[in-house]
């Protein structure tokens, strides 16, 4: 488990610009894993957009230091030791990050567009910024928590079993057993709230497109910042699909977890327009996805 | 920095990057700072123009009136021309008859922030050209 081939391991560091790269990208991941729940709460909204400016710059300057405190023991590198002034240079970047996520994502959302005044944009990302900025400082911990997988099994029911495809295929079974749960658990949270219907109806028709590109986006890069992608780690996990397969698939399973919750809540009838449930089960998608791929990493 | 790395089974990034800063970590650092003196600023600057600016509206009702199924559909938009968000307004369109009652309609917006603008549309039953039109605020909450 521990040997790895040499060029999984000369990878990282042959260029620090990609490895950077890497760890900026690990860092808004995990700001989207803990940002997006909040995301769908229309009071943090409305708050925003009716705090005083004086307000905003504290509720910044405590964001920073809980990030500075966070990034004392976690942080969105792998860096494990740490000069104290570096430690306050990562959290400052830990923010922006955190800033930057929650811009984009209030952005896909429409709770921010070219016609909001500048006060409400700037309340919106700051109280927004905040989960952002909280899951970047916690990324590098949330994302390879699971370095030895220690799995329980359960010994096959006839020897037959034991073939490799067939414990393949078993472990990808588990994989998308995982997606679910982590997805179910988001959108059971999220579906009974009034903001997917109101995140829905205020879309542009084409919007939706972009939602679904951001859901299967923010899955992909989740799987490939916790180091998924490397052929040599999935070798050794033994999965059976590609990467982009098992995001696809995975996005499916959100979808599923999303129209059943909606369902299940009530929130969607037989009665309402096809439009509307396709507009809900995708906005619902967007949550569920993230939770889907955090409970892979996770599970 | 780019010096060619003896593979092994020690951890790639752990051994030499956090005794100094490579040119990447100080380039994120830098977009990271500008990002947020950027934000800093923005706020500072919303402060100084809009703290003394209470809400105010202008409500203005356009012209193209749309008739579908004999009801007169007339498009408004209210904007809020102070610096402090306003909540709950109420907005209200009296039309005044000659030789029938008047109509009225309301309505209730939830958050107009400073300088924003919110449209929506009144819907009579009468032609609103062949009578008294007053669209008005009549109230709004402070947050």
């Amino acid at each position: 488990m521990a040997t790895s081939t040499p060029e999984t391991v000369s990878h990282p560091e042959a260029n620090i610009w990609l490895g950077e790269f890497q760890a900026i990208l690990q860092g808004a991941v995990g700001g989207f894993l803990f940002g997006i729940p909040l995301l769908y709460t229309v009071e943090v909204w409305s708050i925003g957009a009716a705090t005083d400016p004086l307000w905003l710059l504290v509720v910044l300057g405590a964001t920073l230091v809980g990030v500075g405190l966070l990034t004392q023991v976690e942080g969105f590198r792998q860096t494990l030791s740490l000069h104290p002034l570096e430690a306050l240079l990562e959290s400052i970047e830990a923010v922006a990050i955190g800033v930057v996520c929650a811009t984009l994502a209030l952005v896909l959302l429409r709770r921010i567009t070219l016609a909001t005044p500048l006060s409400e944009v700037l309340g919106k990302v700051v109280f927004e910024a905040v989960p952002f900025a909280l899951g970047v400082a916690l990324a590098r911990s949330t994302l390879q928590g699971k370095q030895g997988r220690d799995r329980r099994t359960t010994a096959p029911l006839s020897p037959r079993l034991v073939s490799p495809t067939l414990s393949n295929l078993r472990d990808a079974l588990v994989d998308f057993d995982a997606a679910l749960i982590g997805a179910v658990l988001i959108a059971f949270s999220i579906a009974p709230t009034e903001e997917v219907p109101l995140l829905a109806a205020a879309l542009p028709p084409l919007w939706l497109l972009l939602i679904m590109a951001a859901s299967l986006g923010l899955s992909y890069a989740i799987v490939f910042a916790s180091g998924f992608t490397d052929r040599a780690e999935r070798r050794q996990r033994g999965l059976l699909f590609s990467p982009i397969t098992e995001t696809l698939v995975a996005y499916l399973v959100a979808l599923l977890a999303s129209l059943a919750m909606l369902v299940l809540f009530q929130q969607l009838n037989p009665s309402d327009p096809w439009s509307e449930w396709l507009s809900n089960i995708l906005v619902l998608g967007l949550p569920a996805s993230i939770g889907g791929a955090a409970g892979r990493i996770l599970i | 920095m780019d010096l060619p790395n003896p593979p092994g089974p020690t951890p790639p990034d752990a051994a030499k990057r956090f005794t100094q800063r490579s040119a990447a970590e100080w380039v994120t650092f830098i977009a990271a700072a500008v990002i947020l003196l950027g934000l800093v600023g923005l706020i500072l600057f919303d402060w100084q123009t809009n703290q003394n600016q209470p809400p105010a509206f202008a409500v203005t009702v356009s012209e193209a009136v749309r008739v579908t199924d004999g009801r007169y559909y007339v498009p408004f938009a209210i904007t809020n021309t102070g610096g402090r968000i306003a909540r709950m307004v109420q907005v209200t369109a009296e039309l005044n008859l000659e030789g029938t009652d008047d109509e009225t309609g309301e309505q209730q917006i939830d958050f107009l922030s400073g300088h924003e603008t919110k449209a929506g549309s009144f819907v009579f039953t009468h032609n609103p050209q062949g009578g008294d039109l007053v669209v008005r605020v009549a109230s709004y909450r402070l947050p």
